[in-house]
């Protein structure tokens, strides 16, 4: 050991962090239960306190720490210990401790921020182990040349100013010349290099003046576009986002669940409009202070409004700040999609109620109403209910309005729904930017009369399935061709007696469901039935194809998967 | 089969299964029996596989003809095929899977 010890002060010329390593392992490894301590400990300690010493008044105090933890913590240091304890501490650079800088740092202070970066050092490991190791490396690093001694010292004063934000307030700003010294890798590093480089320095993301209207209006396009195609999709399954995201990510999911935080993280930042708008839909109803059930229903979709406004508005203020548009967009369109749809919900109910408030003329509802139909429909608007009922408060709710409107300008275009109650659309327009295009297909609903919306989900879930079949043929094809690939989905085969393909399917799906003595269709019956296609056999499983042909978002529903909590979903 | 998740061509398809649709038609159907809630989307992989094949044989009729466009003959041969006694059917899907 001698002849490494030899060695490494040898190498005292060039001490870069390999050299040091390698130094500490040669004096940690004499101190490993294998070797015979007291020997080599005797022999190390002085030749250490020697080293130290020779260098400096601090890493004599160093040494002798060392010395006395030494001795004292024999067996709690390994070379694995230590290893690690240098490597955390290891200076990322090769920029060694001069003496100036160590110098001025008193004795006192050692101990204080050897334990304070011991601490912060190796979390893992208990406080008293680590003293000797960080000490050692005091030892060893202190010796070392000085390497770029201007830097340091800037570096140091960097820190002293970095560190209380980065590190946890345990010490005072005075252990930051030894942390500095050693160039803890908690830190964040850049920040010397600031402060020699402003260059380089980590500006806050610049954020430009985001065309707020433009982009919510981008957002609507692009949500419109990609919308459902009329069929009615109120199910929960709705929540999903819109096809493009379908594979990429999950309503509300990570991604998103990352943006929000991250959303509400910007709120403050919001710009001063959004606040005053927030403070006007406030105000506003407070201002509708008449039945309390009236008054909670505008105000809530108001609020959805406005949450979903700064919500949508504080994105488009991170917008900058996220590194993909793409994602930043996705997460926008469902989180407005999903918070359409609960909204669409409550629209609904609030629909009814504000129908039997309008009857009475309550002023708050017409505000609301008026308010939010005003941009929007204006000739509904100023048919249905007195204009003069409020001057003040459309100015009020205007600021709202001008943001729906901002967000929403389709609504000008799609002429108003065919339903009696333009009172009762007006509130709805303007939330669900979804609702023009399904507007027409309410199906279920009760309130829209006539044949035509009866017959369109069914239309358009048909010719999803044509359009299918076109995707999949890659060939152009004929009209007559395509109508024809409906009849074979759909109508009774005009050749002969066969039933077409649906009809077929539920056939043979009640035959199953019955032969299991079910009245209920389960996801069984449907395994059967593939496999009696041929489509499901030994080679190829049901989940395969549900892997291959569904989308993610299905394909969990679909297939159970074991999640955290003891928990499977679906539940089986 | 090769399955590509983007979509090259000028159509936007959507993914989603038209599940409501699906529902409506199956209670028209069978209003006496009860579908449950993911069966639908089988149902919907089922329809997916069932049109992608009749397109693949259709295809294949219209190659045969030396059309560059699918016909509606075509498109009912590979029907027939389908809705004909399964014996034939099921030998054409086994080459399909």
């Amino acid at each position: 050991m001698a002849e490494a010890m030899a060695e490494s002060y040898n190498r005292d010329s060039e001490p870069t962090t390999r050299t040091l390593l390698r130094r500490v392992l040669d004096t940690a490894d004499t101190r490993t239960p294998r070797r015979r301590r007291s020997a080599r400990v005797r022999r190390l300690s002085s030749p250490t306190k020697m080293n130290v010493r020779r260098r400096s008044h601090r890493a004599r105090s160093i040494g002798r720490l060392a010395h006395v933890h030494t001795s004292g913590n024999l067996e709690e240091q390994t070379p694995r210990t230590l290893l690690k304890n240098i490597l955390l501490t290891a200076p990322e650079s090769s920029v060694m401790m001069p003496e100036s800088v160590v110098k001025p740092v008193p004795t006192p202070q050692v101990v204080q921020s050897s334990r304070r970066e011991s601490s912060r050092g190796s979390l893992e490991l208990q406080l008293p182990e680590l003293e000797p190791p960080t000490t050692l490396a005091l030892g060893l690093l202190a010796p070392g040349r000085r390497k770029q001694r201007q830097r340091l010292s800037v570096f140091q004063q960097g820190m002293d100013q970095g560190l209380p934000l980065s590190q946890e307030p345990r010490g005072n700003g005075s252990a930051s010349s030894l942390t500095s010294s050693l160039n803890l890798t908690f830190a964040t590093p850049l920040q010397p290099q600031s402060v020699q480089r402003p260059g380089l320095a980590r500006r806050p993301p610049t954020r430009r003046a985001v065309d707020v209207g433009a982009f919510l209006q981008d957002l609507r396009d692009t949500s419109l576009a990609l919308a459902s195609p009329g069929d009615s999709l109120r199910t929960p399954v709705a929540t999903l986002p819109t096809d493009t995201v379908l594979e990429d990510t999950q309503p509300f999911s990570q991604p998103l669940i990352g943006r929000s935080p991250s959303v509400y993280h910007s709120l403050p930042c919001l710009s001063h409009t959004e606040a005053e708008d927030a403070e006007r839909a406030v105000s506003h109803r407070i201002q509708s202070s008449g039945p309390r059930l009236q008054n909670h229903n505008p105000g809530k979709p108001t609020q959805l409004l406005a949450g979903k406004a700064k919500k949508v508005d504080a994105l488009a203020v991170s917008f900058p700040n996220n590194s993909s548009a793409v994602s930043g967009e996705d997460g926008v369109e469902p989180l407005q999609d999903g918070v359409g749809e609960e909204a669409e919900e409550r629209m609904e109910e609030s629909l009814s109620v504000s129908k039997v408030m309008a009857t009475t003329g309550t002023q708050g509802s017409v505000r609301m109403e008026k308010s939010k139909g005003h941009r929007e429909m204006t000739e509904a608007a100023e048919a249905k209910e007195p204009e003069g009922s409020s001057g003040a408060s459309p100015e009020l709710a205007s600021s709202t309005t001008e943001f729906l409107q901002a967000r929403q300008p389709q609504f000008l275009e799609p002429a108003p729904p065919p339903s009696t109650a333009v009172l009762s659309s007006e509130p709805l327009e303007p939330l669900s930017t979804r609702l023009p295009p399904r507007a027409r297909t309410p199906g279920p609903r009760a309130r829209t009369p006539g044949p035509r919306p009866r017959q369109d989900p069914h239309k358009t879930g048909l010719s999803h399935y044509v359009k299918l079949f076109s995707f999949y043929a890659k060939m152009p094809m004929e009209k007559a061709a395509l109508e024809m690939v409906e009849k074979c989905l759909f109508y009774p085969n005009p050749f002969g007696s066969l039933d077409k393909y649906f009809q077929h399917l539920c056939d043979d799906l009640e035959v199953f469901a019955a032969h299991a003595g079910r009245k209920t269709v389960r996801p069984e019956d449907l395994e059967l039935l593939m496999r009696r296609q041929g489509l499901v056999n030994d080679q190829v499983s049901l989940h395969v194809l549900v892997e291959r042909h569904l989308p993610l978002e299905y394909r969990q529903l679909l297939i159970p998967c074991a999640f955290s909590g003891n928990s499977v979903f679906p539940a089986q | 089969m090769a399955f590509s998740t983007t979509v090259s061509q000028r159509k936007h398809i959507k993914r989603k299964a038209p599940r409501g649709f699906l529902k409506h038609v199956f209670k028209r159907q069978k209003p006496h029996l009860r579908l449950e809630t993911s069966g639908d989307l089988l149902v919907h992989l089922n329809c997916l596989l069932f049109v992608r094949r009749l397109a693949e044989e259709s295809r294949m009729n219209a190659f045969e003809s030396k059309c560059g466009v699918i016909k509606k003959e075509h498109v009912q041969a590979a029907a027939k095929l389908f809705f004909s006694p399964t014996q034939p059917e099921l030998r054409g899907m086994k080459e399909n899977c």
